[in-house]
């Protein structure tokens, strides 16, 4: 589990299929849940620059390898650099990747994001900024910062907050997990697709020659479904999280779940309780603000308050949490070798 | 990029075109596309979140929040277009509908805590966040807040104002939970501003302990009563009181006019004021009292009550001085209009001239792309000096609103002028303002969904409701007299409203006015000084005069209305430099500094430019009078560069602006209109 990748076989984290029109970037490092790394960062970046003055590319496809679509960026890499005084690299590194989510949500040519699998985090970032994000049984989204006191970053507080009523900030503070279902319900997914499906999917999208969105969406179309929610699905219950999720601060939402709780007892309002208060309250605090500012921003302002902040948070400015979090997961991982 | 993309092609169309031929192919030009202004311009030279701080003046989160809770919500009409989300109500719904939309909305925000501790938190910073939540809510749709205002800031207020412990404890909790639904029932058909002279009777029977309440004829049908036409159980009644056969002049009695399940109560009949010009989400109505009668509990006794037996009890023994006591409490809604018609004209100006840093018309010479709007010096002059002055109404506004929040009755004086001369002259500046704007846009403006032209209608009725502008500001000339005589005649100081300017010599202003002369706030302030000063001695002086020949005050102050009218404007302008000048005192030395030096001088010399009794009077020679509108025009091209981030500074967001401020060709594109 501990990644000590080494600088040859890095090629292999990104695996590239040119079909025709279209251009599947392959994320490949499924042992570590296609976790990104520096590399794989740069080379996406690289390539989706290049796609975009490429005339003979009308459609790039992302998907990954493994049971994971990606679980977000490496921190391991970043656990020994914050350790060792160096967060200027991590700064770097959390700009390269926000770059990366800038280029993807102002791509002037189609993006399909395949998420089979996990997609958490980082890779979020890298799937939800794009024009059409496809969904299956598999998928499982989060975005988790709050516990791991960060904050959702990667552009969350522009996608998040753009989410109905404010389911947005009821993922952000909670780091609830969502299901395929549930990802299409709240327009996290554009489409839903059985898994069984995705290789024809793939082939069809594979014979596409434009770059017009009509055209990609229908033959997306053509292999979805309309899937149920599951009955003890949060989103069946969004006039509660409405209610609760729409006040002031972050106090008053800890005791409006509080207050909902003593009159019926979902089980997600438990578990929204206790993930809040098992988070860092800064986190939180911090976490609520973002999402309430980037509402009314541009996703490109709010990728460089992001960034602003996140410098703030890895050199342990504003509080010891994310740093003591990863001391822990670098004792976790030390300990697993 | 598109720019150059777009030059490089027409530069090579003339290149490869052989210029012997006669005939000219036509070939189709390049489409024009749209450049957002943030491509062009150049980045922000000072802190756009300061200046925002600075123009809100107060409770810039909660403003936030209240602007996010609206866009999250299918009540309240987000519409997608051209890539952009937007939030206003449906203008094209009929007025039945809005009707109804407007009673919703109100019911979500209160389910979301948006209205609370409004009557019961009785802290200044409690008053200030109230006041900024209605700036807000004004700003997605007047209608929303002229129906909310009028049952927290009128009923309510009453209940506050008016009202002793026994109303406050029985109404306050009810009016804040909506379990009520008040209004104010002052306005008659034949009686608006003279409030004193209102025809509603009002009699006391004191074997039954109850009041009787009375329309005695048409004239004095209660008329435009925001809420009662549809939905209001509750109203504030203003009557007068006839006690013993004797007229003691006008109060205030709590009606109820419906039932909880919305039946109109029995004696009152109610009807509906018909279509409006703008604010049809309020259901104003007229009311008629049919010998209504009402618990003795029902009079609002702050100032004045009935004994059981109905002996008239008051502390104030002059009806003057207790009509202006009852009175005193209504400047609440003078401070509100006048913060609120700014936030209008900023809406107006952050559409037109977003608009006007994207739309091109014309070339000025051959082979060059059409020149943006706001790179003309004319369509600069149209709205920058309107920019300069909202800014320094926004700060005029926020003063008034702290004094107000932390009013001791010394201040009443102050504010019951502050809050005239502000209502009247900021609802005003916000009419032209959107006027100029409209215009400013073309065609696009007249589209209800680009904004600026519907708020024409919606607002126009600003300069009229809580008193009309024209009688508010001959309030002012009239109390300035009043100071003069106290100062004059009595030999003492001026001291309050600013006056003291009065007590030294007469400022003389410089002969050459060259530019560095023209933009100190030294000179600007003693221009202003020697205009009030000069205008309240001749307006006194005229007065007196008359009254020598023998005509009464009051003639003679009505006679004398054209030196009333250029004194009030006078000492508003005045007041508003001031306020600037301490803002801009009071920052830190640096490029916002800067900036706001730069736009007190656009306010100052416009005020100059546009105001006839400077040359009138002679306060500037003709010479004088020309440098100020050169130097305005240089002002203009000054501040060209700056246009966005300050209205990028006011911090609306975009869904509450329009189309227009942004893609405004893939907002009408065809695609657009399949969706």
């Amino acid at each position: 589990m501990a990644s000590f990748s080494s600088s040859n076989g890095q090629e292999d984290q990104v695996l590239v299929e040119e079909k025709s029109f279209a251009r599947t970037l392959i994320l490949n490092r499924p042992e570590q849940l296609n976790a990104a790394t520096d590399y794989m960062i740069s080379r996406f970046l690289e390539l989706l620059l290049l796609y975009e003055k490429d005339s003979n590319v009308k459609l790039v496809i992302v998907k990954g390898k493994g049971r994971a679509f990606s679980a977000g960026g490496d921190v391991t890499s970043a656990v020994h650099d914050i350790n060792s005084g160096k967060w200027k690299s991590v700064a770097i590194f959390f700009r390269k990747n926000y770059t990366l989510h800038y280029l993807i949500a102002t791509y002037s040519k189609p993006q399909v994001s395949i998420m089979n699998g996990i997609v958490m985090g980082g890779g979020a970032g890298c799937s939800t900024h794009g024009s059409f994000r496809v969904a299956t049984e598999n998928s499982v989204f989060s975005m988790p910062e709050t516990a791991l006191g960060l904050f959702p970053d990667v552009g969350a507080s522009y996608f998040l907050s753009r989410l109905p009523g404010h389911f947005g900030e009821y993922l952000g503070l909670t780091g609830a997990r969502l299901d395929g279902a549930e990802m299409l319900a709240c327009g996290l997914a554009t489409h839903f697709v059985p898994s069984a499906k995705l290789p024809s999917l793939e082939a069809a999208l594979h014979t596409v020659d434009s770059s017009d969105q009509a055209v990609i969406s229908a033959i997306i179309g053509e292999y979805s479904e309309l899937p149920m929610l599951k009955e003890q699905s949060a989103y069946h219950r969004l006039d509660v999280i409405n209610r609760c999720f729409s006040r002031r601060t972050v106090e008053d939402i800890l005791s409006a779940l509080e207050r909902e709780a003593t009159n019926k007892v979902d089980g997600w309002i438990l578990a929204s309780i206790q993930s809040l208060k098992k988070a860092s309250p800064t986190s939180l605090k911090i976490s609520l603000r973002s999402i309430r500012e980037g509402r009314l921003q541009g996703v490109g302002q709010c990728l460089v308050r992001e960034y602003r902040m996140v410098c703030h948070v890895i050199r342990g400015e504003v509080s010891k949490d994310f740093v003591e979090v990863l001391q822990l997961i670098r004792r976790l991982l030390y300990s697993l070798i | 990029m598109d720019r150059a993309f777009w030059r490089a092609r027409v530069i090579k169309n003339h290149l490869t075109q052989d210029p012997c031929t006669q005939t000219r192919s036509l070939s189709g030009a390049p489409c024009l596309e749209y450049s957002p202004p943030e491509l062009a311009e150049p980045a922000a030279a000072f802190d756009v979140a300061a200046m925002r701080a600075l123009l809100d003046g107060h409770n810039v989160a909660e403003r936030d929040w209240l602007f996010g809770l609206m866009t999250q919500s299918k009540l309240f009409n987000p519409r997608r277009v051209g890539g952009r989300v937007f939030v206003a109500p449906d203008y094209n719904q009929s007025m039945e509908q809005q009707r109804e939309m407007t009673m919703r909305r109100i019911e979500f925000l209160l389910e979301r805590g948006v209205f609370e501790g409004w009557l019961t938190a009785g802290t200044a910073e409690g008053e200030l966040r109230k006041l900024a939540l209605q700036e807000v809510a004004n700003m997605y749709d007047h209608s929303l807040a002229i129906k909310f205002g009028v049952h927290f800031f009128l009923w309510g207020g009453a209940i506050q104002f008016f009202g002793t412990e026994r109303h406050h404890v029985k109404w306050l909790r009810d009016t804040e939970n909506y379990v009520v639904k008040g209004c104010f029932a002052m306005t008659e058909l034949g009686h608006g501003s003279n409030v004193r002279g209102i025809e509603t009777v009002t009699t006391y029977d004191p074997r039954a302990r109850e009041f009787i309440i009375n329309t005695p004829c048409e004239s004095a049908q209660k008329y435009w009563i925001g809420g009662a036409a549809n939905h209001a159980t509750h109203t504030v009644a203003f009557s007068q009181l006839n006690i013993n056969g004797i007229n003691q002049g006008v109060h205030a009695f709590i009606v109820q006019i419906r039932d909880a399940d919305g039946n109109i109560c029995p004696n009152i009949r109610i009807a509906d004021c018909g279509h409006k010009i703008g604010l049809n989400g309020v259901d104003n109505g007229r009311i008629w009292f049919d010998n209504v009668r009402i618990p003795r509990e029902n009079l609002l006794n702050s100032v004045a009550d009935i004994s059981p037996d109905g002996e008239y009890l008051s502390a104030i023994k002059d009806p003057d001085q207790r009509f202006a006591a009852f009175l005193a409490p209504l400047t609440a809604g003078r401070v509100i209009l006048a913060a609120s018609a700014i936030y209008s004209a900023k809406i107006g100006l952050a559409i037109a001239i977003r608009y006007a840093l994207s739309r091109r018309a014309f070339s000025i010479a051959p082979n060059q792309p059409e020149v943006l709007l706001l790179d003309y010096p004319s369509h600069q002059q149209r709205l920058l000096p309107l920019l300069a002055k909202t800014y320094a109404m926004s700060f005029s506004a926020n003063h008034l609103k702290m004094i107000y929040v932390k009013r001791t009755p010394e201040l009443n004086k102050t504010i019951h002028i502050l809050s005239s001369a502000f209502k009247a002259s900021f609802t005003w500046h916000n009419m032209r303002t959107l006027q100029e704007c409209r215009e400013a846009c073309g065609g696009q403006g007249l589209k209800t969904e680009n904004r600026i032209g519907h708020l024409k209608g919606e607002k126009d009725v600003q300069s009229t409701f809580e008193g009309d502008n024209n009688v508010l500001m001959q309030q002012i000339s009239k109390t300035l007299f009043a100071e003069y005589l106290v100062a004059r005649k009595r030999n003492k100081p001026f001291k309050g409203l600013g006056l003291e300017h009065m007590n030294g010599p007469c400022p003389v202003l410089p002969q050459q006015l060259p530019s560095t002369v023209l933009r100190s706030d030294q000179f600007q302030v003693d221009a202003f000084h020697v205009r009030e000063r000069d205008l309240l001695n001749r307006f006194a002086e005229e007065i007196l005069q008359r009254q020598a020949q023998g005509e009464r005050k009051e003639h003679a102050l009505l006679s004398s209305y054209q030196l009333a009218e250029d004194l009030g404007r006078a000492f508003s302008e005045r007041c508003v430099l001031q306020n600037f000048v301490e803002v801009e005192e009071n920052s830190p030395a640096g490029s916002l500094k800067d900036m706001l030096a730069l736009l007190r001088s656009m306010y100052a010399l416009t005020c100059m430019e546009e105001d006839a009794s400077f040359l009138r009077y002679g306060y500037l020679s003709t010479e004088n009078a020309a440098a100020v509108r050169k130097e305005v025009a240089k002002l203009c091209s000054e501040l060209r560069p700056h246009a966005l981030a300050l209205v990028n500074s006011f911090g609306i967001p975009d869904a509450y602006l329009s189309p227009i401020a942004f893609n405004w060709v893939e907002a009408n594109s065809w695609s657009s209109v399949q969706h």
